[in-house]
């Protein structure tokens, strides 16, 4: 089986179980729940930073994909529209205000491409200094560089402008470097 | 900040070999079937109630159902705390919420057991009032009577807002504790004749 | 005297000091030794129950025994020390023992009542206080409590030592003093008034009870109260702070922040107050349908 019909397969899969969740099926639901809980969880956590949140988050976001899931499209990725869920659903737990929109820098500084390091890190510095972050650039890095979201679909899920979205990202990288002590390619 | 599990030690090269999955600490499922159940006894409830054509009177009977449902859900929690001695609802260290929890996933299928115990209660109530000391059978009797009107109130609340989850909240709390006072009552009348 | 008359004189004799022995008020008093953390199991219909703990390795009963009581069982055996008040088998008959009962101050406590009230002092192993229309009243030393009544009011004071603290009633009050640790109390009716010094964990639920709590929170505690049309009223002090979250249906939500309440839709009933108090490492959610919620800083 190619890729690309493993993938559609699975989409079928899915779609199968999301059919039976909207005509009541806990169960259907729950094996959607197990399948992705863990991706959940890991992007609200980074959000939050704060593992009891994150859970709530993610209890959240799992009840309100329950309530809405008549109007998912069977053929778009679920795990996308769960994760434009668990944003909501982790934005508002934060209760902040809007990240502060910055201004493009001057020059052309390139946006990282890849993410990669200079040299290798040990996960736990990495994550620590994810954590570390200012709320903005933590929420455009983790989605565009853990999650591999387009700008735009990151903008989108963030509830920004794509401009603010890059911007974000420069200064996670700059933020990132100074922190880590390598560059960020 | 908490960090993701097991970050310690391995070495990564890149941001995208980060792991995207992190597993909860404990299963989260449990909490979010029971809101679940909730949500759908609530809706049940709704269309239970709203002006039906003759064909769908049957649907009335709907409400019993959300209602045992919901009670489902709340008998879970009840039998898993009077099954696991030692298990405090509410101590910090999360320890409740573990056992909890598979006490509710061994309870989802005991909506009938429920609704048999409740009605030999039920039955059994006068008599057991009748054996209480007279102080104590009329504080009984005010608390049952709060119990009804508590449900009374919030089941028509729900009816009208059936995805409430504090009503439904609320009226998961309530058929717990009618099914406690119930339980109590029957006990103590049959210390007071036992001894 | 003639057989048939010395038997009927005896009848007579038997009768009457029978008569004697279930009209007449008595004293008991028996004693015998236990172990130092044994357990202790006493029951008694009405009257009351008052329970010290003490020094010594024995277990000492002494009880006024009313009309109508047929005896006073002690049996001590593998640990267990059993005390139980014994009625006639006949209907209608009732009676009443006062019984004062001292143990090893390190005994676990097992004391069930229906009329009667229980009082507890000086024990500082585990206690199960269980009566229906009776008042439990304890001293609380450090170790679990779990108090229950019907109708009873149950009275506990401590010194704000951490321990598990459960207390549930139908239509008692609950009155907790200088308690600490993890507390967990539900009533229908009944109304909660409730101080703990230093607190991990509070579990709170009512029907249509009034709850008062004043508390100090420990680091990271957790407060959950809900009440279907009781008031609750929460004055909290937390190391590390909380995030709070107030909701209710139609009841009014009152603080001392200068906070407001939210409407939590446009077109229903319902409102939630939400905010933080210093670092908001701890978290408080109140919850009500009609009852009033006030929440502030404990001073």
């Amino acid at each position: 089986m190619t890729h690309a019909q493993a993938q559609d397969s699975r989409v079928e899969w899915e779609g199968a179980l999301v059919q039976r969740a909207c005509a009541g099926d806990t169960r259907a639901f729950e094996r959607l729940y197990r399948e992705h809980a863990g991706r959940v969880y890991g992007l609200c956590l980074r959000m939050t930073r704060d593992a009891q949140l994150a859970e709530d988050c993610t209890q959240d976001t799992f009840i309100n994909a329950w309530r809405a899931l008549a109007k998912f499209q069977t053929r778009s990725s679920l795990s996308t529209w769960l994760h434009r869920i668990a944003v909501n659903v982790s934005l508002a737990r934060r209760r902040k205000s809007p990240p502060v929109v910055e201004s493009a820098p001057e020059g052309e500084e390139r946006l990282a491409n890849d993410w990669t390091l200079e040299t290798p890190v040990e996960v736990h510095e990495i994550e620590s200094a994810i954590g570390a972050l200012p709320d903005g650039a933590r929420d455009a890095l983790v989605l565009h560089a853990l999650y591999g979201y387009s700008h735009g679909e990151a903008a989108q899920m963030l509830g920004i402008a794509e401009g603010t979205c890059k911007a974000q990202l420069h200064r996670a990288r700059k933020l990132l470097r100074e922190r880590l002590g390598v560059e960020v390619n | 900040m908490t960090q993701p599990p097991d970050a310690e030690g391995r070495k990564v090269s890149s941001l995208r070999e980060l792991p995207q999955a992190i597993e909860p600490a404990r299963d989260l499922w449990p909490h979010i079937e029971a809101r679940l159940s909730q949500i759908r006894a609530g809706a049940t409830a709704a269309n239970a109630r709203a002006p039906l054509p003759a064909s769908q009177r049957a649907a009335r009977r709907g409400w019993l159902a959300a209602a045992a449902m919901v009670a489902c859900v709340a008998v879970g929690v009840w039998i898993g705390r009077s099954l696991l001695p030692g298990a405090v609802y509410g101590s910090a260290d999360g320890a409740a919420s573990t056992t909890g929890a598979s006490a509710l996933d061994a309870v989802y299928v005991s909506d009938p057991r429920y609704a048999r115990q409740r009605a030999a209660l039920l039955r059994s109530l006068p008599a057991h009032l009748a054996a209480l000391p007279p102080p104590a059978r009329a504080k009984v009797t005010a608390s049952l009577a709060a119990l009804r009107k508590a449900k009374y109130d919030l089941e028509s609340e729900l009816g009208k807002d059936p995805g409430n989850a504090l009503l439904q909240e609320l009226l998961v709390n309530t058929y717990q504790d009618e099914m406690r006072v119930l339980t109590d009552v029957r006990d103590a009348s049959d210390a007071g004749r036992g001894i | 005297m003639g057989m048939a008359r010395r038997v009927s004189v005896a009848l007579w004799l038997l009768g009457a000091s029978a008569a004697v022995y279930a009209t007449s008020d008595r004293t008991f008093e028996r004693q015998v030794p236990a172990q130092p953390r044994g357990v202790v199991d006493i029951s008694n219909v009405a009257g009351s129950i008052e329970v010290s703990g003490w020094d010594r390795q024995e277990v000492s009963v002494r009880g006024e025994l009313g009309a109508g009581i047929e005896r006073v069982d002690v049996t001590s055996e593998g640990g267990r020390t059993t005390i139980k008040v014994v009625l006639p088998q006949i209907s209608g008959r009732h009676g009443e023992a006062d019984l004062h009962v001292q143990i090893p101050k390190d005994s676990e406590l097992d004391v069930s009542a229906v009329s009667a009230d229980i009082r507890v002092s000086g024990v500082l192993g585990v206690q199960r206080l269980n009566a229906v229309s009776g008042d439990v009243t304890s001293e609380l030393a450090g170790s679990d409590v779990d108090a229950k009544t019907v109708s009873g009011a149950v009275r506990l004071k401590g010194h704000g030592q951490g321990a598990r603290l459960h207390v549930s009633s139908v239509s008692g009050d609950v009155h907790l003093e200088h308690g600490g640790g993890d507390f967990e109390a539900s009533t229908v009716s009944g109304t909660l008034v409730v101080s703990l010094d230093s607190a991990r964990s509070i579990r709170a639920r009512s029907t249509s009870g009034d709850q008062r709590f004043e508390a100090k929170l420990a680091r990271g505690a957790m407060v959950d109260a809900t009440s279907v049309s009781g008031g609750l009223n929460v004055r909290a002090s937390a190391e590390g702070g909380y995030a709070y979250e107030v909701s209710t249906f139609s009841g009014d939500i009152r603080d001392c922040f200068d906070a407001k309440p939210e409407r939590t839709d446009k077109y229903a009933p319902g409102r939630i107050l939400q905010g933080t108090r210093g670092e908001g490492a701890g978290h408080v959610r109140l919850k009500t349908m009609s009852g009033d919620v006030q929440l502030c800083d404990r001073n």
